[in-house]
């Protein structure tokens, strides 16, 4: 087995072990030399990362990060994934009818010649909009997983703030806002999920599990 | 701190080892080797018994230059009371060390 491998096991391993065990994390990679030299780094980094993982179960810090990455992977991201692939790709989701992009211009449709040049020129901006809210996902995702919940708060506020002009445009053209509604519901419960995270960081203890 | 739970196997096994000289400095891989302990069994029991105040830690310079500091362990008076409390642990007076 290569020392690389070994070493990309270490750093996985070390990086999971948070905040509260950075020393303990150093304590391990200051052993991994020795283990090396002995030629049986894979063992111990494969047994460093068993224990950082089984330690994230059990201190509240390792919950909590669990609990972030489930909230970006399974919740965040898809959003994201959603919103960019409506605006750029024209999925159906968003705009009434399910014909994407192009039902929301009228293509085809009989009062296409009436209204398609003030159509154009509003779909393309809530696309961009939607497009903007889709990258502002990406961007609560990653500060979450930062920790930086001012950045968090900022972006999600420009989210809330995007998600309600495209319930009010949509209103307005479609006459339909339904599924802008339900894209603002969603935002709104990341947001409040996001809350509920920042407060249980606030609270976490630091220093817990420190060798002494 | 009052400890009501038994050690674990692994635990008496460390203690053991660490209890055998109480005053020196211990190397997590070392303990890994002496114990036969894998270093996901080791680190964790050593985490806990350093929450318990049964071991104490400090980082220690190198024997070695060029290599970083390494992380040493050893039993805290309450980790010796307790290696000693064990039925068939060997008397450390008898072997001529003290108890500090």
């Amino acid at each position: 087995m290569t020392i690389s491998l070994s070493r990309i096991i270490m750093t996985l391993a070390t990086a999971s072990m948070g905040e509260s065990r950075r020393e303990w994390a150093m304590a391990m990679e200051a052993e991994f030399a020795a283990a090396a030299a002995d030629d049986a780094q894979f063992r111990f980094a494969t047994g460093c990362l068993i224990a950082a993982w089984r330690d994230m179960l059990r201190v509240e810090e390792g919950r909590f990060m669990l609990t972030s990455y489930a909230l970006a992977l399974g919740l965040i991201l898809p959003m994201a994934a959603l919103q960019v692939g409506c605006a750029l790709f024209g999925l159906p989701y968003l705009y009434p009818g399910g014909g994407g992009l192009a039902g929301a211009l009228l293509e085809g449709r009989a009062h296409e010649h009436l209204l398609r040049n003030l159509y154009q020129a509003a779909i393309l901006p809530l696309a961009l909009l939607q497009l903007l809210i889709g990258f502002g996902h990406v961007r609560v995702a990653w500060g979450m997983l930062e920790r930086d919940w001012a950045g968090v708060t900022r972006t999600g506020t420009a989210i809330l703030a995007g998600a309600v002009t495209l319930i009010l445009f949509m209103s307005i053209f479609f006459l339909d806002s339904r599924q802008a509604l339900l894209l603002g519901s969603i935002v709104g419960v990341e947001l409040a999920i996001i809350a509920i995270l920042a407060r249980w960081h606030a609270r976490l203890p630091i220093g817990i599990g420190q060798p002494g | 701190m009052s400890r009501k739970r038994q050690p674990s196997k692994q635990m008496r096994l460390l203690l053991d080892i660490l209890s055998g000289a109480r005053d020196q400095w211990r190397h997590g891989y070392d303990l890994m080797k002496e114990a036969g302990l894998a270093s996901g069994t080791l680190y964790p029991l050593l985490m806990r018994m350093t929450e318990q105040g049964l071991v104490e830690a400090e980082w220690r310079e190198p024997v070695q230059p060029g290599r970083p500091p390494r992380h040493a362990y050893r039993l805290t008076a309450a980790g010796m009371a307790l290696a000693l409390e064990r039925p068939g642990h060997p008397d450390p007076f008898s072997s001529g060390e003290a108890l500090a």
